[in-house]
């Protein structure tokens, strides 16, 4: 999918950030901030927070790249984790709730998988996720529902049980059952 | 924490992974995480699992200012640690003193007056430190810090200061052969507050206090992360 992502040594930019280069950290960031920019703005929805996240998430690469231990994980889903994570605890922790009423209208239905197409696991630099795709559209359709707007749009239950119109117990059931069957698929 | 609706550890990592946690359930897996290496594991696993997921979303652009923010944070940082490995040599590159703090003579001409003015004043029960918060260019004076005992330190406003939206002014404190600052807490403009600090080491000389702009909740990390708005020494009286 991208030439560039394929080209890009996260493993050793990572490296050299832990030996303080902020050249390696300046292209990380030219690398990729667009694409971590838009997850974590898919999470938080908000532009001005997603924008401090990421000044949060480079700083936290810059911190922890001496920790990153290639033995444990791949490089580029350790940098994805951290953006993540620096999203989802904003949206968990943070005092001001965020109305997403008029988010909510315009997201996709995603019961359907065409939105699995987008999904390349080619270019993530690991073996283990390569099933990915094909797990996820092995789930029934709600059961797919709930694994997008959870990961990718970071609604809680409750909000997925109100996007999609189902009890909040199913959609509790749904999820613990996506997990069940996605470590089967993916082993 | 509770554990009965995740029957497995693969789901409670799941979820966590997922993001479905409620928060009180999210920040025990964080804490669990620091020791519980079985738990990271298992986190590891889905995170590597489902990232590819990341790729369902268009990328967007961001403002040249955010890798500014990035560069300036760094480059403290990076300060900040070559200072940690040389303690012996402590007032040569530490990144607060590669800030330009004192290049400006008006705010130590105003603390001196300060001083003065304390000194003079014959309070029965003076301060035995004082330390004017200036901006970091110098030129005005924005808050003064006074500590007459080692339990309590004084933090009263000059003038006002509009905090953004969605931002905090935090407060800290260094001595020169600390690791790291201290947050001393969130204040407000205009606010007088009187902060306990019997937990830190006696007040000494030198030491370094600073107001940084931050997330409305403080600093995410507990070190400064955002430009520094004020900052002062201690001086002794």
């Amino acid at each position: 999918m991208s030439i560039t992502t394929d080209a890009f040594d996260y493993e050793a930019c990572l490296h050299a950030c832990a030996n303080q280069s902020k050249e390696a950290l300046r292209e990380l960031y030219l690398e990729e901030s667009g694409r971590l920019m838009g997850v974590v703005f898919n999470i938080v929805k908000d532009r001005a927070t997603a924008e401090d996240l990421i000044h949060d998430v480079f700083l936290r690469i810059w911190q922890k790249a001496h920790t990153f231990d290639a033995s444990r994980g791949n490089s580029r889903s350790w940098i994805y984790s951290i953006a993540r994570h620096l999203a989802l605890d904003f949206i968990r922790f943070s005092k001001r709730q965020v109305t997403q009423s008029e988010v909510i209208e315009d997201i996709p239905d995603a019961r359907d998988g065409d939105w699995c197409e987008r999904i390349n696991s080619t270019h993530w630099g690991s073996t283990s996720n390569n099933r990915v795709q094909d797990c996820i559209m092995e789930l029934e359709p709600e059961r797919r529902s709930c694994i997008y707007h959870a990961y990718v749009n970071g609604y809680s239950q409750s909000e997925i049980s109100d996007l999609l119109g189902a009890p909040l117990g199913s959609v509790k059931s749904w999820i613990k059952r996506s997990l069940l069957s996605l470590r089967e698929c993916l082993g | 924490m509770k554990t009965s609706d995740h029957e497995s550890p693969y789901e409670l990592a799941g979820q966590y992974v997922l993001g479905t946690l409620p928060e009180a359930e999210r920040r025990a897996v964080i804490e669990r995480l620091k020791t519980d290496q079985e738990l990271a594991e298992l986190v590891a696993y889905w995170e590597e699992r489902l990232v590819p997921l990341c790729d369902v979303v268009d990328p967007m652009p961001l403002p040249d200012s955010v890798w500014a923010r990035i560069s300036n944070s760094a480059q403290a940082e990076a300060l900040a640690a070559a200072h940690d490995k040389q303690p012996q040599l402590p007032l040569l590159k530490t990144w607060w003193h590669n800030l330009p703090l004192w290049r400006g003579l008006t705010a130590a001409g105003f603390a001196t007056a300060l001083l003065l003015g304390v000194a003079l004043s014959g309070q029965p029960q003076q301060p035995s430190y004082l330390v004017v918060l200036a901006t970091p260019e110098g030129h005005s004076p924005g808050w003064v810090v006074q500590a007459s005992n080692h339990q309590t330190l004084t933090l009263k406003a000059l003038g006002t200061y509009e905090v953004p939206q969605g931002k905090s002014l935090e407060f800290w404190t260094k001595a020169d052969d600390w690791s790291a600052p201290v947050s001393l807490g969130l204040v407000k403009p205009g606010q007088t507050l009187s902060i306990n600090v019997d937990k830190l080491p006696p007040l000494e000389q030198n030491q370094l206090f600073e107001i940084t702009l931050e997330d409305e909740a403080g600093s995410p990390i507990g070190k400064p992360t955002g430009p520094i708005e004020y900052i002062g020494r201690a001086i002794p009286i």
